[in-house]
């Protein structure tokens, strides 16, 4: 037998490897922002572009100091909209897919409207929303959920769909019922589909609540953006934009975070482990 | 085939598993696709049988059908005189692809038969290891799958299917997939591990040498439609060692095999 013990040092050597490549990446991609960052000043300091157009990033800073507080209360307003849009369509997507998979009428009469109302683009419904449920916290997690639960439900489906059928049937000679069946292998299998689709949908569910924000609101980062425009105050604009991004960033490196936790096992995340021939 | 090599089944008076009559049909728009036809086959305990045949001959549902996962169109199929209308769970299945879940450690997929049993926790492990140790595997146990080369991978489905000393082994083409070098010392593991328990096992195979080294009894299959053209009997002492493969009688078995499957 060919594996182990050899091939673990060889992997660690590999991860460290890695570890050093990927210290070189992050040194000059910090370089190259650094860089952008000080023509950007350059240009900026020199007129060749009004503030009010392009502010420059030394202004966007003292602008980004000055409102901490400010931005800060607002960010945990979209934070809350985003998390609970984003909760609601992971919920509801695999409840769906589950539904959709076992049940047969849910798959027929059901599972094709879904595709049918997704073709609608769901932004437009924000105006509807605004109608039907005022200005407050649950339209804009409505429409982040809009926006985010059909890539769940469509990906989780496919994963517990393609189970192979000799391992239901290696199951069911067993004695496995579907239940059983469904939490032992169409469950672990459908993960990483689902995980993918997290990915798409964690940034989905953020454009959602900031569109939201955008159509009515009186709070949020999307509705500092929608202010700030008010008063030609782009500086305040970049700000919030500042706080969109990092915002999005910390969501997404928190789904990566548990797709990594979640799935050591998938090839995917197979790294310093030996390999079979 | 020769008057000799034929058999008057003795053995299926007292029959573990038996097929009558069993045909299966799948109906594709207007035409009817005949896939097997008039199966009629008894394995009597303890015996090691084997279904050879040509690519598409319907050898593995034939194997699916007698593990009740498969249901005939036609024809009857009993175990120990029961008839089989659901899928039978007083067996061992191992299959080409070995089926191994990714998302547990080799243990843990030896395990999966007593957890889905509901057999005592502590007894099986301890069985588990017990049996991974005897397979060359020790020391593996908390590796995944993926760390495994196809050979190591393949042992512990095999583990897996004779975790709970089920009645029957069924094996569909479970080497079909490995080199010839490992494939070799798999028949050798297979039929010393048969030899310890005596399970009846019934072995699908498109390997000419591996049915005669392996079986008491071989069923040759035909092609369109499915069904069973010849039985052959290997009378070869036990057991039976690589170098018998160059025997006379090793060959003549051989020879027999080709030409009732029809490629001389």
């Amino acid at each position: 037998m060919d594996i182990p013990s050899g091939a673990a040092p060889a992997g660690r050597m590999a991860g460290f490897g890695a570890w050093l490549g990927g210290i070189a990446r992050l040194r000059d991609a910090t370089l190259i922002f650094l860089a952008v960052c000080a023509s950007w000043e350059l240009c900026a300091r020199l007129g060749l572009f009004p503030p009010y157009v392009l502010p420059a990033p030394s202004a966007i800073a003292l602008r980004l100091a000055e409102t901490a507080g400010f931005l800060w209360s607002h960010m945990l307003v979209t934070a809350a909209e985003i998390a609970a849009g984003f909760l609601l369509a992971l919920v509801v997507g695999v409840l769906l897919a589950a539904a959709i998979t076992f049940i047969p009428f849910v798959d027929r009469a059901i599972y094709p409207w879904l595709v049918v109302i997704q073709v609608i683009p769901k932004v437009a419904l924000g105006p509807l929303l605004v109608i039907w449920l005022g200005f407050g916290f649950f339209p804009k997690v409505l429409i982040s959920f809009l926006l985010a639960f059909f890539p769940i439900m469509i990906d989780t489906m496919i994963g517990m769909k393609s189970v192979e059928r000799d391992a239901v049937f290696l199951l069911q000679s067993m004695g496995a019922r579907n239940a059983s069946i469904f939490w032992r292998l169409r469950f672990p299998n459908a993960l990483p589909h689902l995980f993918g689709s997290l990915k798409v949908a964690i940034t989905l569910a953020t454009v959602g609540a900031i569109v939201g924000e955008f159509i009515g609101a009186d709070r949020g980062l999307g509705y500092v953006l929608i202010f700030a425009n008010g008063g030609m105050d782009t500086t305040l604009m970049f700000a919030a934009l500042v706080w969109i991004s990092v915002l999005a960033l910390v969501f997404y490196a928190l789904v990566a975070w548990a797709e990594r936790a979640c799935l050591r096992w998938h090839v995917s995340h197979r790294s310093e482990s030996g390999h079979g021939t | 085939m020769s008057a000799a090599a034929l058999v008057a089944d003795a053995a299926t008076a007292h029959a573990q598993v038996r097929l009558s009559g069993v045909g299966k049909s799948y109906r594709r728009a207007a035409t009817t696709f005949v896939a097997l036809e008039g199966i009629d086959l008894a394995v009597a305990r303890s015996e090691f049988v084997s279904i050879i045949g040509p690519s598409g001959c319907g050898k593995s549902t034939v194997l699916l059908i007698m593990a009740g996962l498969v249901a005939p169109t036609q024809g009857s199929v009993t175990v120990d005189a029961a008839p089989v209308n659901a899928p039978l769970t007083n067996v061992g299945i191992v299959f080409q692809r070995d089926l191994l879940f990714d998302w547990r450690t080799v243990l843990g997929n030896v395990l999966l038969q007593a957890e889905v049993r509901g057999l005592d926790r502590r007894a099986s492990t301890e069985r588990a290891l017990g049996l991974l140790a005897q397979a060359g595997l020790g020391g593996f146990e908390n590796r995944y799958p993926w760390e495994l080369s196809g050979g190591m991978r393949q042992r512990v489905a095999i583990c897996r299917a004779l975790l709970h000393r089920a009645d029957l082994l069924l094996l569909d083409e479970p080497f079909g997939a490995l080199d010839a070098l490992t494939r070799d010392q798999m028949n050798l593991d297979l039929q010393a591990i048969w030899g310890e328990h005596r399970t009846t096992a019934v072995l699908v195979t498109h390997s000419i040498s591996e049915a005669v080294f392996l079986s008491d009894r071989v069923f040759i299959m035909g092609s369109r439609p499915g069904r069973i053209v010849d039985t052959l009997a290997i009378d070869l002492p036990r057991p039976r060692t690589v170098e018998m493969r160059e025997t006379e009688a090793f060959v003549r078995y051989q020879r027999l095999l080709r030409e009732g499957i029809g490629h001389p």
